[in-house]
């Protein structure tokens, strides 16, 4: 728009010699533009299209030539590597592990962000302070010794022994981005609403909860991610095959067929495809929330 | 503070903080607790004073673990926050089909880390990877290497992937601040006859400039945190040249059942991040509110 007005206002002054060299500069600059960014774009979209293309091929033709297209498009592969693999074991745990993790956080922080904002009590700050702490925190600073106390609550190779920490990683950051909502809300709404006879537990069902929804799925797609892909503590604590997540899965998976590159190749498209499919259709939002999560 | 307090919010409060500190701050303290102690996290445990702490300080393969997270944090601030900034200046530079580069840069973020793992270990198989026989298809196959097994290369071709993952999303975000930027701005500009470089130079990244220290700081807390793409691509190999702290600590805790030492590591790990993190906060400005 405003390089149309630039040129306008250029071609009013110059002569037509100099407005056609410009001209033709542009086109030029236009046309490397393209080059260039389509060649970036290559270098991030074609190892993912080269993954999913050998997992079509047989291991032979992988390995004599690499970029070799796939005869056919042949979903044998795939599902031999889903039947072999145990992948719906390990989809059927990651989708409940999330799932669970996932409500838990939405409901507790939610909870939480409304007391811290709306309401006034006694170590209000100190609390607040001990999630700040969280928002800092690395896994490495903690696992150990939960690793030996979910031991002696005999707690590992279960479903709760990912879930628990899972939330407690989750809840200072949705504590805070919730709260910061909440703290744009002007106490008026809530003031009206206690004058209807509103109790707290009816202010946060009727009012805060609706209010919250755009925020909330923000930070549910940012913990929801996290957890879906989260790779050390599962590795820790899971031993059971059969209670084992995505990420955890397709680690057993390679050590079992190391060299069994289509089989490896099919599992990891299998884990990819669905990831893409969400990205591409909620796109605005799977952005938003991953940007804004990790920023705060 | 006139008003009392409300014996309600305590249990809307309980559910999030009891889970907290059971789940993070209770084995924070025994982290602590721990790392006095020479254990092996079943039989008894023996107070060691400060011998953890001295015997970390000898340490070599965790001094250097140190560096590697150091030079992959250097690397990833240039090869994710430099490379966005320049990808959200082009993406911004008024030309068609920017929504749709953003939506390919953006896309590897959204690839489980494992996977990019896995796949990127393909990419650099000496054999048939796809890194290796590019260069033999252009004639360069004297290049060719075992990128992951040689300690000189391995380090930067992890920092490699990373900037892979990474880059389009700091792009995005950086994307998100360009945009907020007004019209008329760019249009003095033009008038003035500045080119699109010196746009870029002198008017998007200066205003952008809080966006820019959020995006070094987020890369360097989060680089101390890396593990998945280290465990996977090399475990820390060949010869501990891709050893970085978490890594280390899972070998030391888990393989060699030194909870107790292991502890002391993770507690100077904590001491570092916090210093780093509190630090990164005061030198930041504020203001770094996103709008979509």
């Amino acid at each position: 728009m405003t390089g149309a007005a630039w040129n306008g206002i250029q071609g009013s002054n110059a002569d037509a010699k100099a407005k056609t060299g410009a001209k033709r500069r542009k086109r030029i600059f236009g046309l490397l533009y393209y080059i260039f960014m389509i060649a970036i774009s290559c270098v991030f979209f074609y190892p993912m299209i080269w993954l999913v293309l050998s997992s079509f091929r047989q291991n032979k033709e992988i390995f004599m030539d690499p970029f070799g297209l796939p005869a056919k498009i042949d979903f044998g592969n795939w599902k031999e590597a889903w039947e072999i693999g145990n992948m719906s074991t390990y989809a059927l745990n990651s989708v409940i592990v999330t799932s669970i993790t996932l409500a838990c956080i939405l409901l507790f922080a939610s909870m939480g962000a409304f007391a811290f904002s709306k309401l006034r009590f006694r170590g209000s700050s100190m609390l607040l302070m001990l999630f700040t702490l969280g928002l800092f925190m690395p896994l490495q600073s903690f696992f150990i010794a939960q690793s030996y106390l979910f031991d002696q609550l005999n707690l590992k190779d279960s479903y709760v022994s990912l879930i628990l920490p899972y939330i407690g990683l989750g809840l200072p950051l949705a504590v805070f981005l919730l709260k910061a909502f909440l703290d744009s809300v002007p106490k008026e709404l809530m003031e009206a609403a206690r004058m209807d006879g509103c109790n707290d537990a009816i202010l946060y069902g009727r009012i805060i909860l609706p209010l919250l929804m755009p925020s909330m799925a923000t930070v549910g797609i940012f913990s929801a991610l996290n957890t879906w892909n989260e790779l050390l503590l599962a590795m820790l604590y899971i031993q059971d095959d059969s209670l084992k997540t995505i990420p955890v899965g397709l680690l057993a998976f390679s050590s079992r067929h190391m060299t069994d590159y289509k089989m490896l190749f099919s599992a990891l498209s299998i884990v990819t495809i669905p990831m893409i499919a969400i990205y591409i259709v909620f796109n605005r939002y799977v952005v938003a929330g991953l940007t804004e999560g990790a920023l705060k | 503070m006139s008003r009392k307090s409300n014996p309600s919010a305590y249990l809307f409060v309980a559910p999030s903080v009891l889970l907290f500190a059971f789940t993070i701050l209770l084995p924070i303290v025994l982290t602590f607790v721990f790392s006095f102690y020479d254990w092996n996290g079943i039989g008894s445990m023996t107070f060691a004073g400060l011998d953890n702490y001295t015997r970390a300080f000898e340490d070599r393969i965790y001094l250097q673990s140190y560096g590697h997270i150091f030079g992959y944090i250097g690397a990833t601030i240039v090869l994710e926050v430099l490379v966005g900034l320049v990808l959200a200046g082009l993406v911004t530079s008024g030309h068609k089909g920017s929504a749709l580069f953003r939506l390919a840069f953006f896309t590897p973020v959204m690839l489980p880390m494992i996977v990019v793992s896995f796949l990127w270990k393909f990419v650099y198989n000496s054999d048939f990877g796809m890194l290796n026989s590019m260069l033999r298809s252009i004639g360069l196959g004297n290049w060719a290497h075992v990128w992951l097994g040689d300690p000189k290369t391995a380090l930067i071709a992890i920092c490699f992937v990373s900037g892979w993952v990474y880059a389009g999303f700091y792009m995005t975000i950086f994307y998100s601040g360009i945009t907020r930027i007004s019209k008329e701005v760019f249009e003095s500009a033009y008038l003035d006859g500045a080119n699109e470089f010196q746009i870029f130079t002198r008017i998007k990244v200066p205003m952008i400039r809080a966006l820019v220290d959020t995006g070094i700081l987020l890369c360097v807390l989060t680089g101390f945190q890396s593990f998945d793409l280290f465990y996977v691509m090399t475990n820390g190999g060949p010869y501990n040249s891709t050893e970085i702290v978490p890594t280390y600590l899972v070998k030391v805790v888990f393989s060699h059942m030194s909870v107790g030492y292991g502890s002391a590591l993770a507690v100077l790990l904590t001491i570092v991040i916090s210093i780093l993190g509190v630090l990164g906060r005061l030198l930041q400005r504020k203001d770094s509110a996103l709008e979509y």
